[in-house]
């Protein structure tokens, strides 16, 4: 068994076999922490088994000892039961300090008003700390993380311009249905002169001056039967509401990039596109994928996002 | 001993390593270089360009396959091949299986690949490919499990060496694996959609036992076949013990195929599965650390080789990575902390450390190693050696460390409840806090990909070096012939 090739091996010996030229292999014995550490792994993997549900016997398994888990099940009856992690997330959710401070709260909420939500400084923290991330799990995607919206594509949240309403039960009925906002198209209505008239005579509304003959045309398109423009936009220019028509006369724009338009040419291309090109968004329904509770929250979040109305 | 070096290129078949060796190395450029690019993807979204073929979700397969199957399998096959010849002393089998199994590998990984980017996969992680390519794998598998076995039968030596055990686990293992894994039923007989014959739970019961067996005989096993020939052959040192590669060879073997169910943590599986399969983890720990420890400890008497050779530096510090990954494995597999782990960055990261650490390093040293002496000549420059190893080694830190920062900082924000009871911060907000950590990662698989360009590059002039020196030798005999 020795190996004369090999000046350091010193006591231990290699197993005498040689391959591919110098490949050898000591035969030293197995190290002994090594040896007591494969063992301790060995301890705990028995201990786990006896605690835990782990080997399979027959159709069943062993349950483990000594850990058992008690709550209160959906039916309203106490339950004890081997550990399994159903159970743990149960008796979590009934007695974790966390659950049980979040469930007085929302027993809170749910009998409250939106004034008293609003108004009271615990319930309105509460309600703070519990909307922030149904928001940012729900709505930011499209309003944004603080609501801001995109424009041209989704509604600013946090501004004091509502198309649908302000008030907490308008914010409601919106989260809870959905909105399907629309305006016609009229690129095929009118001819060119007409959109640039129409155009100019929606900036003049929010004070930005034209041509005057041009707003002189355009007024009496938005205001006639030619366009019948006033039917949702009123004759004022305000908007409605019941329709979700914009507001034309403030400085607060949802579709064209106005404010982000440089120059009036711009500004009334961005006009005329949406004019042309008509408008078709959709929020969707949440009644359903939300409890009650959740959209009474998000509706109290998204009023004092803007101060209310 | 002499006869084995004088007429090693004649003796044994070293045309078909060559092949593998070289495709290993294309594969491991492009696989990483795909790897860099949607790392980058996750950093800065815009690099998608809205172009479907070049998104995540199908370059992602693209990076795993080319680095797992294309760079890992090629440089597996290649090993192999040298490794049992030379420890056999016997030609391989037969040079037209050998060959069939390069180009069906080969064809497999660039089917798939292109099939990916053009949306066809089938689903299952590491198992993407679409039903005809695994069957093109299975044929493949089936033949290079028989000229090994085959090889092994004519060895001239009496007893078969420990690598060859890792290498015939892992070929065993492998196919075992995948034919099962792969059991689904075609949607029609000329579609390429199939549909699995597991459902639900079982199926992906099944799937992670695929998934951690691919790890524990593709990247563990094999790569351990590797380390047991190229360690101490570099070190010119016996084998620290004998008795310790046989007791955790078998353990090894024994405990992995129990463990895939610790992927299933907190799901639909039965709690007791997945609880048995976290015991079999932590049981794994000791047998896994035998290869660290036999790698190592041959080392043991000569560590001044550390100082002059670069590829020890390659060896040594994978079985260190070896070590890390494969005691971060079991106790990621514990359910709380697996509770805390679980789909976030830090099981990345636990990936890389064994994939770049452990898998590339020690295939990267074998090949230094190895590719010289297929060419019969000398490397190139040993000074890339090093530059390689400090980009190597930097690459791999940098990404470990960051994911560590991003899977353990998501996971705890994703847990975190305020002074209400609610979940104090929002999913988008924790995706947010990785952009950071993202591009930290990005930078760090740079470094990886350019050490990998640099062997390349390494690579190609050695053996443009050895064509040379073989053209004037000839040049130099055919002058004599003519003189005489």
């Amino acid at each position: 068994m020795s190996n004369a090739t090999d000046k350091q091996t010193g006591a231990v010996q290699t197993t005498g076999h040689a391959w591919d030229g110098d490949l050898q292999e000591y035969n030293n014995p197995l190290p002994r922490w090594w040896v007591w550490a494969f063992y301790a792994t060995f301890v705990f993997a028995i201990v786990y088994w006896l605690i835990y549900p782990t080997w399979p016997v027959g159709t069943s398994f062993t349950k483990g000892f000594g850990n058992n888990i008690t709550f209160t099940n959906d039916a309203g009856e106490t339950v004890t039961t081997h550990w399994n992690t159903r159970a743990k997330l149960a008796y979590d959710m009934e007695f974790s300090d966390g659950a049980v401070k979040q469930r007085e709260y929302l027993d809170l909420i749910i009998g409250a008003s939106y004034d008293e939500i609003l108004s009271d400084p615990d319930k309105s923290a509460f309600m703070r700390s519990y909307a922030k991330g149904l928001f940012g799990d729900n709505c930011a995607a499209c309003h944004g993380a603080g609501g801001t919206g995109v424009i041209g594509l989704f509604p600013n949240l946090v501004d004091d311009a509502w198309l649908w309403g302000g008030s907490t039960a308008k914010i409601e009925e919106t989260l809870r249905h959905g909105r399907m906002g629309f305006m016609p198209a009229f690129a095929a209505t009118f001819d060119e002169q007409q959109l640039d008239a129409v155009a100019a005579y929606t900036l003049s509304l929010s004070g930005h001056e034209g041509d005057a003959e041009q707003v002189a045309m355009g007024q009496k398109i938005f205001q006639g039967e030619e366009g019948g423009c006033y039917y949702c936009h009123t004759a004022a220019g305000t908007g409605l509401e019941s329709v979700g028509s914009a507001n034309l006369t403030d400085s607060i724009w949802t579709v064209a990039n106005v404010p982000g338009a440089e120059g009036y040419e711009a500004k009334h291309a961005a006009v005329r596109n949406v004019i042309a090109n008509g408008i078709s968004r959709h929020m969707p329904a949440w009644e359903g994928r939300l409890s009650d509770g959740e959209i009474k929250l998000l509706t109290a979040y998204v009023y004092s996002l803007s101060g209310g109305e | 001993m002499a006869h084995s070096a004088v007429t090693s290129t004649d003796q044994y078949n070293y045309e078909i390593i060559k092949k593998f060796a070289i495709m290993a190395v294309v594969w491991a450029v492009l696989g990483m270089g795909a790897g860099v690019y949607i790392a980058s993807e996750l950093a800065w979204p815009f690099l998608n360009f809205d172009i479907a073929e070049i998104t995540f979700g199908r370059l992602r397969p693209v990076h795993t396959t080319l680095v797992i199957f294309g760079f890992g399998g090629n440089a597996l096959f290649a090993t192999s091949y040298y490794v049992v010849q030379r420890t056999c002393q016997a030609r391989l089998y037969s040079d037209a299986l050998a060959g069939f199994t390069f180009w069906g590998w080969n064809l497999s990984l660039v089917l798939g690949v292109v099939g990916y980017m053009a949306g066809y996969s089938q689903g299952r992680e590491y198992a993407e490919f679409i039903w005809p390519i695994d069957l093109l794998i299975a044929v493949t598998w089936v033949v290079y499990f028989w000229v090994f076995v085959q090889t092994l039968r004519r060895r001239s030596q009496p007893h078969i060496y420990v690598a060859n055990w890792f290498y015939l686990a892992f070929i065993l293992a492998t196919a075992l694996l995948h034919i099962f894994n792969n059991l689904a039923v075609p949607v029609s007989l000329f579609s390429l959609e199939s549909y699995s014959l597991f459902s639900g739970v079982q199926d992906a019961m099944t799937q992670w036992w695929y998934g951690h067996n691919a790890v524990g005989f593709f990247l563990t096993a094999a790569f351990l076949g590797m380390m047991y020939y190229f360690v101490p052959k570099q070190a010119g040192r016996p084998v620290y013990s004998y008795r310790l590669s046989i007791i955790h060879f078998w353990a090894l073997i024994f405990l992995y195929m129990w463990v895939g169910a610790h992927h299933l943590h907190w799901t639909a599986l039965p709690d007791w599965t997945s609880s048995l399969a976290a015991t079999f983890s932590i049981l794994l720990l000791l047998p896994s650390w035998g290869g660290m420890i036999n790698g190592i400890m041959t080392l043991s008497g000569a560590w001044d080789k550390l100082r002059s050779d670069p590829i020890m530096l390659f060896l040594i510090t994978s079985l260190s990575f070896y070590g890390m990954s494969t005691f971060e494995g079991p106790m990621m597999s514990l359910k709380s902390v697996n509770a805390l782990s679980h789909y976030t960055d830090w099981t990345v990261g636990h990936v890389h450390s064994g994939a770049l650490g452990w898998v590339a390093m020690v295939s990267i040293g074998s090949f230094y190693h190895m590719v010289p002496r297929l060419w019969d000549t000398k490397i190139y420059s040993v000074k890339l050696i090093y530059v390689h190893f400090f980009l190597a080694t930097i690459g791999i830190v940098l990404y470990i460390t960051s994911m560590w920062v991003a899977g353990i900082g998501q996971g705890l924000m994703l847990r975190a409840f305020d002074e209400y009871g609610n979940l104090a911060y929002t999913f988008v907000e924790s995706v947010t806090f990785l952009h950071g950590p993202y591009v930290v990662r990005a930078i760090g698989g740079m470094f990886f990909l350019t050490g990998a360009v640099i062997m390349a590059y390494n690579f190609y002039m050695t053996v443009r070096a050895a064509k040379r020196e073989q053209a004037a030798i000839e040049a130099k005999i055919a002058a004599k012939m003519a003189n005489a």
